[in-house]
């Protein structure tokens, strides 16, 4: 499965909680010094969680 | 209990995987993080088997970000889909047969004491709803009456999971699951109400999707058992492969269980209270120190 997540930079507020709310480690970490969250997405499954919980619907997450 | 121990030497470092290297660089050890830190240190080997939306793997990696002494925490598990994350785990680990943990965890706990009479080593048990409340509730229970300065910690996901979804004691009246396909036929065992009634000082029922109060309540529960006898947390974990449900969709089922059955509990006794209380005003320091002063 490759699965993409597509973070909207300027969207983002910083709240953290996909990085709160994903079941698989370093996948997702908020980069203080850029102010948004940065994703590596070699680790993601793709369970859509982090989508699910962003207030500002910053995160999409596609694959197949 | 100390990096030494995980730290490769010189010869063997080039060898071992860089996933290895990494979690003893960058584990919880050095310093006290928190579930706030999430994301910013290394508390679980990247490629963990859980399935995609795993309530559980959640849990485990809150719990890691809430020790309050990772490097001298060692946690008890047993088979079950909670093994999956936490052997992976930057943290001392230890499984055992399917319902012994309470058992072990108890012996373990003693002998660590007699060892390390100065400093604090923390055993927490971690196993699944199967684990602690069907084949090893009287090990259990038996390590609550006999008050074990330990903290067990349940992650329930109300389903015999990595077996392909038989009920277990903890799963809901009626639920229909892959190997009851009638629904179960009794309710849910109430191991909170237990807890409080065996012997427990501290007790808390969180879900996943209040990741800070699962954190605070690992972090209470571990504290407390230090000095005053055995605590329990009880985690609700969904699992959307047995559940049923899409992936994305854990965090809005453990929401819905807030309202319903899974609502947010404490108790502690006086003295816990008393405790708690105390620490949070001797300043964060004490609660960084891992060797809180023992007389
Ligand atoms: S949940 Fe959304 S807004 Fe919050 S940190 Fe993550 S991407 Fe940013
Ligand atoms: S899709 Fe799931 S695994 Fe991937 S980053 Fe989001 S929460 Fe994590
Ligand atoms: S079967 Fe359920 S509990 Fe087990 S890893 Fe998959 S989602 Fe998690």
């Amino acid at each position: 499965m490759y699965v993409t997540v597509k973070v909207e930079v300027e969207k983002c507020n910083g709240c953290k909680l996909c990085v709160l709310s994903c079941p698989d480690p370093n996948v997702l970490a908020y980069k203080q010094e850029e102010k948004h969250v940065v994703v590596n997405e070699h680790r993601c499954k793709g369970c859509g969680l982090c989508a699910t919980v962003c207030p500002e619907e910053a995160l999409t997450v596609s694959g197949n | 209990m100390s990096t030494k121990i995980i730290t490769p030497v010189a010869q063997f470092a080039e060898l071992l995987p860089q996933e290895y290297k990494d979690l003893v660089a960058h584990g919880p050890y050095h310093e006290r993080r928190s579930v706030r830190d999430l994301g910013t240190f290394k508390e679980i080997v990247d490629e963990h088997p859980h399935c995609a939306g795993c309530g559980v793997a959640l849990a485990v990696r809150l719990l890691a970000a809430a020790l309050p002494s990772p490097a001298d925490t060692l946690i008890v598990g047993t088979p079950g889909c909670s093994f999956f994350s936490l052997v992976q785990t930057a943290l001392n680990y230890s499984n055992t047969a399917f319902g012994n943990q309470n058992a072990v965890a108890a012996g373990l706990k003693r002998m660590l004491e007699i060892r390390f009479p100065r400093v604090h080593k923390d055993v927490v048990v971690v196993a699944g709803d199967g684990g602690i409340a069907d084949i090893g509730l009287d090990l259990t229970l038996h390590s609550w009456f006999r008050r074990e300065k330990i903290t067990t910690v349940m992650l329930d996901n109300e389903v015999y999971a990595n077996t392909g979804g038989q009920e277990s004691g903890m799963s809901r009246q009626g639920r229909v699951l892959n190997m009851a396909p009638r629904g179960k036929l009794f309710p849910k065992i109430p191991v909170f109400e237990l807890a409080k009634v065996s012997g427990c000082v501290y007790g808390a029922r969180v879900t996943v999707a209040g990741p800070y109060k699962v954190g605070r309540a690992v972090r209470n529960a571990v504290l407390l058992a230090r000095e005053l006898g055995p605590t329990y947390v009880q985690v609700y974990t969904p699992c959307p492969t047995n559940m049923k449900f899409p992936p994305d969709q854990t965090l809005r089922v453990a929401k819905e269980a807030e309202k319903d059955h899974y609502s947010f509990e404490e108790f502690m006794s006086a003295e816990a209270a008393e405790y708690l209380t105390r620490l949070k005003a001797t300043s964060e320091e004490s609660e960084k120190a891992p060797e809180l002063a023992k007389p």
